[in-house]
């Protein structure tokens, strides 16, 4: 393969600093102006002057840097004075090319890179790669390890949701319900602390089971986190649900009908907020989601103030799991018990030597799935479905792992979203889409 | 003569068709849409592969529009979930696309394969029909370097356009082609960084801070 050579630029700091990229900038700027926004069929064609460029249009580009965008987010925006009228989102400047990475690690190796993903839920992430790859491996899970990461799933997703509200509210110039956010996700964070013993990236899913079985003392946590903020997310409910200001910045805002939702392949509470009934755990019940009794909260509006009661509810939905959760966790082992499919027990391992070479097996070369076959997961994260198709070619690392983040998915949605709305409104619409770049840009 | 210890890594058993995976789902299982497709498009709809209660058919690429089309408006496949393409790294039909498409109503998954030889990287672009298809086509062309006729938007979607090579095909090396991408450079006043993993290419990094000045220097 041929080497690029060298390009010779002008040194930054001198005159060509803002054409870093020329190609790539040019080829955004080219699509600004060649898009055909929807908005333009509903504008009425022919009379009238057209307005004065240098008045009123203007392009302007928010982010990668800007902290109302959650991450890298570029936007583009041509403007008619206040108001969008064209927009490109440009991502992948967290682009690590996780993907590919995945193609040089062992299976269960690979599992740290999805904690990294959509970082503020990791145990949904490590739960979605270890189902995807007990589907191409043919790996049961036992019943135990089963329930154990619906608690770890649904409490990644109340300190997901946390998060957004919490964001999402200091967007809108809301500070005090960031803070009040942050104390549940520390709560959230000591739980895992206790039986992950990571706070923030647990990677506490295993292939085959759990890394380590869940304590009392931690089922305790659970029990007293779950009795506290039901009242709490009441109190917030009682805040924010007529709240006059929330309201009139949400109400209207970037509304989706479920038939355009649908075309532009939104996922997770922004589809439901637009009245269609697709989420994972009832669409394709994976653990034990069957057997637990929750509602999936939805709404036909399908604007901003939708998405938000569709988010507070499911908060309230995932408490509701967790205690059903807690009551019906089973006694039994948390991993399976077959050396080719999934790590020993550190017992076996130190006090075995069968055991110890299993663990140095399972290393080194891990889980291999027959050659030649494929398959897709998908679990429902806080975000959207979020799945993993796997093509195995018989070794130990994943010929091919494709990442269905909805995160992706969602902004594309989003770049149709904001146009026809003003430059205000563009962190509203942001927050209420909740996109993680780490996931998006894979 | 002692007997000679011999060591073999054996791998896990070959599944066997009959083989009930505990994570196969209802929803995956659709031979009654691949069926309706066959009704419909006779030659066009080539081979059927189950695996793990997943149905995935091979399509024709050149009539892979029209089949696109009557599945969302005849068979409701409204949803488009994902698409990407897998580098196969053979001498024909080295690239596949596939399709990852929902019926919401029915509750039903199906996955559509295309297979794409070197020689034409051309695939018909499926935004017209679901216009979801739109990231994950510009995506795959980023990728893989498939080019979809008919997009309208084929730009890059990860890497600025300015990168010259598809990252993830199988010959592209895992860390990356030196030069091949200017990046900031790591002081105010410094050079472009061309090279982020100088190091396990054998050269020097460039510092990420500026040295104070010696006494000497001074």
């Amino acid at each position: 393969m041929e080497i690029a050579p060298q390009i010779n630029r002008a040194r930054p700091g001198e005159d060509d600093v803002f054409s870093f990229w020329d190609r790539h900038n040019k080829a955004i700027y080219k699509r600004l102006e060649s898009k055909h926004a929807w908005l333009d069929d509903a504008r009425p064609q022919g009379d009238g002057e057209p307005a004065d460029a240098l008045e009123h249009q203007m392009t302007l580009n928010i982010g990668p840097q800007h902290p109302a965008t959650h991450g890298v987010l570029r936007c583009v925006v041509k403007l008619d004075g206040e108001m969008i009228d064209k927009c490109v989102l440009d991502i992948g400047y967290l682009h690590r090319g996780i993907e590919k990475l995945a193609e040089a690690k062992t299976y269960q190796e690979y599992m740290p890179y999805t904690d990294r993903m959509d970082y503020l839920s990791p145990y949904n992430n490590n739960v979605a790669w270890c189902l995807a790859v007990e589907k191409l491996a043919n790996i049961e899970v036992p019943e135990r390890a089963q329930w154990i990461r619906m608690i770890g799933c649904e409490l990644a997703r109340l300190s997901s949701h946390m998060l957004w509200l919490g964001v999402g509210l200091m967007d809108a110039g809301a500070v005090s319900v960031f803070l009040w956010a942050f104390q549940g996700r520390e709560e959230i964070y000591n739980i895992f602390d206790h039986f992950a013993g990571a706070r923030f990236t647990v990677s506490h899913s295993r292939i085959g089971g759990v890394a380590s079985d869940i304590t009392p003392e931690t089922l305790m946590l659970v029990q007293q986190f779950c009795d506290k903020y039901e009242r709490v997310i009441h109190d917030w409910q009682k805040l924010l649900n007529r709240n006059r200001i929330w309201i009139d910045r949400n109400e209207g805002i970037g509304v989706i009908s479920a038939e355009k939702a649908l075309e532009l392949g939104l996922t997770g509470p922004n589809l439901r907020g637009s009245g269609v009934e697709y989420d994972i755990r009832r669409f394709e019940p994976y653990l034990k989601y069957d057997e637990v009794d929750f509602t999936i909260p939805l709404r036909t509006e399908g604007d901003c103030l939708a998405r938000y009661f569709i988010r507070l509810e499911e908060m309230l939905e995932s408490i509701k799991i967790i205690r059903q959760c807690l009551e019906r966790l089973p006694a039994g082992s948390i991993r399976t018990d077959d050396a080719k499919k999934a790590y020993p027990s550190k017992e076996e391992v130190y006090y075995s030597m069968e055991g110890m070479i299993h663990d140095f097996m399972y290393t080194s070369s891990g889980v291999t799935p027959p050659k030649g076959v494929w398959s897709y997961h998908a679990v429902e994260s806080p975000k959207g479905e979020l799945g993993f198709y796997l093509e195995s070619d018989g070794t130990g690392h994943p010929y091919r792992a494709r990442l269905n983040a909805p995160s992706f998915t969602n902004l594309q949605g989003l770049e149709h979203m904001m146009e026809g709305h003003p430059v205000a409104d563009i962190v509203v619409l942001i927050g209420s889409i909740d996109p993680v770049m780490g996931e998006a840009d894979k | 003569m002692p007997e000679t210890l011999k060591f073999h890594f054996t791998p896990a058993d070959p599944p066997r068709p009959d083989e009930a995976n505990p994570h196969a789902k209802e929803s995956t299982q659709v031979a009654d849409v691949i069926d309706q497709l066959r009704d419909a498009f006779g030659e066009a709809i080539g081979e059927q592969v189950v695996y793990a209660g997943e149905h995935t058919v091979f399509v024709d690429k050149a009539r892979l529009l029209e089949i696109a089309q009557h599945l969302k408006a005849e068979l409701g496949f409204v949803y488009f979930v994902d698409c990407g393409g897998v580098d196969r790294f053979t001498d024909e039909d080295r690239f596949e696309v596939f399709y990852n498409l929902v019926n919401v109503a029915d509750r039903k998954r199906l996955r559509l394969k295309v297979r794409v030889d070197e020689d034409d990287l051309h695939v018909p672009s499926v935004v017209s029909v679901w216009k979801a298809a739109d990231w994950n086509e510009r995506e795959v062309y980023d990728m893989m370097g498939l080019i979809f006729d008919g997009h309208p938007d084929l730009r890059r979607m990860y890497m600025p356009e300015d990168f010259d090579y598809f990252p993830q095909r199988k010959e592209f090396p895992l860390l990356g082609i030196p030069g091949s991408l200017p990046l900031p450079p790591q002081t105010p006043r410094g050079p472009l960084t061309m090279d982020p993993y100088a190091a396990a290419h054998g050269s020097k990094p460039v510092k990420s801070y500026e040295e104070p000045k010696s006494e000497e220097e001074e």
